[in-house]
C-alpha cells in the first residue's frame, strides 16, 4: 500500500495547484487521498462497483482537465471532489432511469450509515478520516429516522424536495422542514470540526 | 422570495434538494453579495460533503489507479475543450460553477465514447501538423517527443504495477499453500485427539472393570478369610487326577451360612470353549458352579449355597464345554472326599 497515507479530509489546496500545473505525481497523490471516499460515495449512489469504477475514471479525467477552475474561496478540495462525484453519479442514475432501468428502491433500504457502522479504525485510513467518520456516523444516528430518510433521498438518490414529498406521500412543507432540521442538526454536531478550521 | 425564505432554503440548496427555479433565485441572491448566506452555504456545503464519511469505506479496485493515471499521460492537462451543451437538471448553477463546469458532451457520454472523440481529435491534429510550416513542424515534433516521453512514463508505470501485482499474486499463492498445509496439520491433530480420546475411554473402561474385579476379589478374600477363621468350617482337599497330577484344591464349607469356597491350583489351562466345573456327589453328581483360571493357573470360586454339605460324599472337578453341563461329561481333573 502507499505509505504514508494522507487523509481525504485534509487534501491541501496546494496539491490541487500542483495538479493544475500538470504534475502527475501530485495527481497520483490526489488519487491516493481521495479515491476510497469517492469510490464509496459512487458505489453507494449507483449500487454497482463496476459502474462506480467507470464513473471514477470520468471524474478524475474531468478533475485533471478542469482543475484550473477550482476556487479555494468557495469550498475545500474534498468538498469540490465529493460534489463533483455526487453530481456525476446522480447524472448517471438519471440516465439509467431514462433508459427505464431500475434506479433504486422506493423504500428506505439504504440508510445513511451501515446498520452496524464500521467505526473501528481502518488500517488503510488516515486517523483524521477515522475521527470524522466516527463523528459523522454518530451525528447521523442521532437524527430521527424520517430526517435521515429525507437526507438520504436528497443526497444519495438526487431527489428534490417535491419528488421526495411525492414519494413519501407527505406534505411538501414537512419534507422541507425535515431536511432543514437535519442539516441544521448535522451542522451543529459537526460545529467543532467546522470551526477548528479542518480542511474539509 | 424574502431574505428569510432564501436563508431557509440554503441548507436545501447545499444538499441539492431545490427545484430549478428556487435554485436560480438563491444563486442570484448569493451573487448579489449576501455574506451571511454565503457563510451559511459554505458550512452546509461542508456538512453535505462530509456525509459520505458516514458510510462504511469501500476500497476501489486495485487496477483503477493505473487506468486513471493513463489519462494525464494521454491528455493535455488543462485543455479547455469546453463546448456549450445542454445543462443537466442537476447542475447547481452559477454560484457553484467553480465546482462543476457546465457539462460537456465528452463528460456526459460513456468513457469509451469520449476516447473515440479524443481519437478523432488526434487524427484532426495530425492533419493540422502536416499543414504547418517547417518551423512549426519542428516545434510540433518537440511536443510529440514530450507526448511520447509521457506515454513511455505511463507504460513504465503500468509495467511496474504489473510486476507488483505478480509479486502480490506469488505471495498470495505461497500464503495459500501454507494455509492449506496448516489446515491439513490441524485435521491430523484433530484425528489424533479423537483417537487419544477413544483410547482414554477404553483405558477408563478397563480401569473400571479392573476396579470391579479387585472389589470382587477383595470381597471373595473377606469371605474366604471368614470361612477360614470360622472353627466350625469344614475343609475338604481335592488332589489331581491323571489329567493334572500336580494340581490340588481346598474346599471350605461353613455349615451356618451354607457358603463354600474353592481354591484350586496348578490346573492346566483349558482350550478355548472349555471351563472347569465343580461337582458335589451324593447319589449322583450335582453341579456347584463353573470356573476359569486366573493368570497363575489358580482358581477361586465362592459357592453361595452349597446345600447339604455333610451329606456329600465326594467332590470332583471336570472339564466341560462353556457354561457347564447338568451332568459331568468330560475328564476328571480333581477329586476328593470327606
Amino acid at each position: 500500500m502507499d505509505a504514508p497515507r494522507h487523509a481525504a479530509s485534509s487534501i491541501e489546496p496546494k496539491l490541487l495547484a500542483r495538479v493544475a500545473r500538470g504534475d502527475q505525481q501530485a495527481f497520483g497523490q490526489l488519487y491516493d487521498q481521495s479515491s476510497t471516499l469517492l469510490f464509496t460515495l459512487a458505489a453507494r449512489i449507483l449500487n454497482d462497483r463496476d459502474e462506480a469504477a467507470e464513473l471514477l475514471q470520468d471524474v478524475y479525467l474531468e478533475v485533471w482537465r478542469k482543475i484550473a477552475k477550482y476556487d479555494v474561496g468557495r469550498g475545500s478540495p474534498i468538498a469540490w471532489l465529493v460534489t463533483l462525484t455526487r453530481s456525476r453519479a446522480i447524472d448517471r442514475l438519471r440516465a439509467r432511469a431514462s433508459r427505464g432501468q431500475h434506479v433504486v428502491a422506493d423504500s428506505f433500504e439504504h440508510p445513511l450509515v451501515s446498520a452496524t457502522p464500521d467505526v473501528g479504525p481502518n488500517p488503510y485510513e488516515a486517523r483524521e478520516d477515522t475521527e470524522i467518520r466516527q463523528l459523522m456516523a454518530k451525528a447521523i444516528l442521532d437524527l430521527p429516522l424520517p430526517q435521515q430518510q429525507a437526507i438520504e433521498m436528497a443526497f444519495y438518490q438526487g431527489l428534490t424536495h417535491t419528488e421526495i414529498a411525492a414519494k413519501l406521500n407527505q406534505p411538501l412543507g414537512t419534507v422541507k422542514t425535515r431536511i432543514k432540521l437535519a442539516m441544521t442538526k448535522l451542522r451543529a454536531s459537526l460545529q467543532e470540526t467546522l470551526t477548528q478550521g479542518h480542511q474539509v | 422570495m424574502t431574505h428569510e425564505e432564501l436563508e431557509e432554503a440554503v441548507p436545501l440548496y447545499a444538499i441539492g434538494a431545490l427545484e430549478r427555479s428556487e435554485r436560480q433565485a438563491i444563486e442570484a441572491h448569493l451573487l448579489s453579495g449576501c455574506t451571511a448566506c454565503h457563510a451559511a452555504l459554505k458550512d452546509y456545503q461542508t456538512v453535505a460533503s462530509l456525509l459520505p464519511f458516514g458510510l462504511t469505506p469501500a476500497t476501489p479496485p486495485n487496477t483503477l489507479k493505473a487506468k486513471i493515471m493513463m489519462a494525464p499521460a494521454s491528455t493535455a492537462s488543462q485543455a479547455d475543450t469546453e463546448q456549450p451543451g445542454p445543462r443537466s437538471s442537476l447542475e447547481p448553477g452559477e454560484w457553484m460553477n467553480h465546482l462543476f463546469p457546465p457539462i460537456t458532451p465528452a463528460r456526459s457520454w460513456p468513457f469509451r465514447f469520449a476516447m473515440g472523440v479524443a481519437a478523432v481529435a488526434l487524427i484532426a491534429g495530425g492533419g493540422y501538423i502536416a499543414w504547418l510550416t517547417s518551423t512549426q513542424a519542428a516545434q510540433r515534433s518537440g511536443e510529440i517527443q514530450q507526448l511520447q516521453t509521457a506515454v513511455q512514463q505511463g507504460s513504465a508505470r503500468v509495467a511496474a504495477l504489473q510486476t507488483e501485482l505478480q509479486q502480490r499474486e506469488q505471495t498470495l499463492g505461497s500464503l495459500k499453500s501454507a494455509l492449506e498445509q496448516r489446515t491439513t496439520e490441524v485435521a491430523e491433530l484433530r484425528d489424533q485427539v479423537v483417537q487419544r480420546e477413544a483410547e482414554l475411554d477404553d483405558a477408563h473402561a478397563r480401569l473400571t472393570q479392573h476396579e470391579s474385579s479387585l472389589q470382587r476379589l477383595a470381597r471373595h478374600s473377606e469371605e474366604f478369610a471368614g470361612l477360614f477363621k470360622n472353627p466350625a468350617s469344614k475343609v475338604v482337599s481335592l488332589s489331581g487326577s491323571e489329567m493334572a497330577k500336580s494340581a490340588g484344591a481346598f474346599l471350605l464349607f461353613d455349615p451356618a451360612t451354607k457358603k463354600a469356597w474353592l481354591y484350586a491350583f496348578n490346573l492346566p489351562a483349558l482350550p478355548s470353549g472349555k471351563v472347569y466345573q465343580l461337582w458335589a456327589i451324593d447319589d449322583k453328581p450335582v453341579s456347584a458352579g463353573v470356573f476359569g483360571l486366573d493368570a497363575g493357573q489358580k482358581a477361586r470360586m465362592l459357592i453361595k449355597n452349597m446345600g447339604d454339605f455333610p451329606r456329600m460324599k465326594k467332590f470332583a472337578v471336570t472339564a466341560e464345554p462353556d457354561g457347564g453341563r447338568p451332568e459331568p461329561t468330560g475328564a476328571i481333573y480333581l477329586i476328593g472326599q470327606i
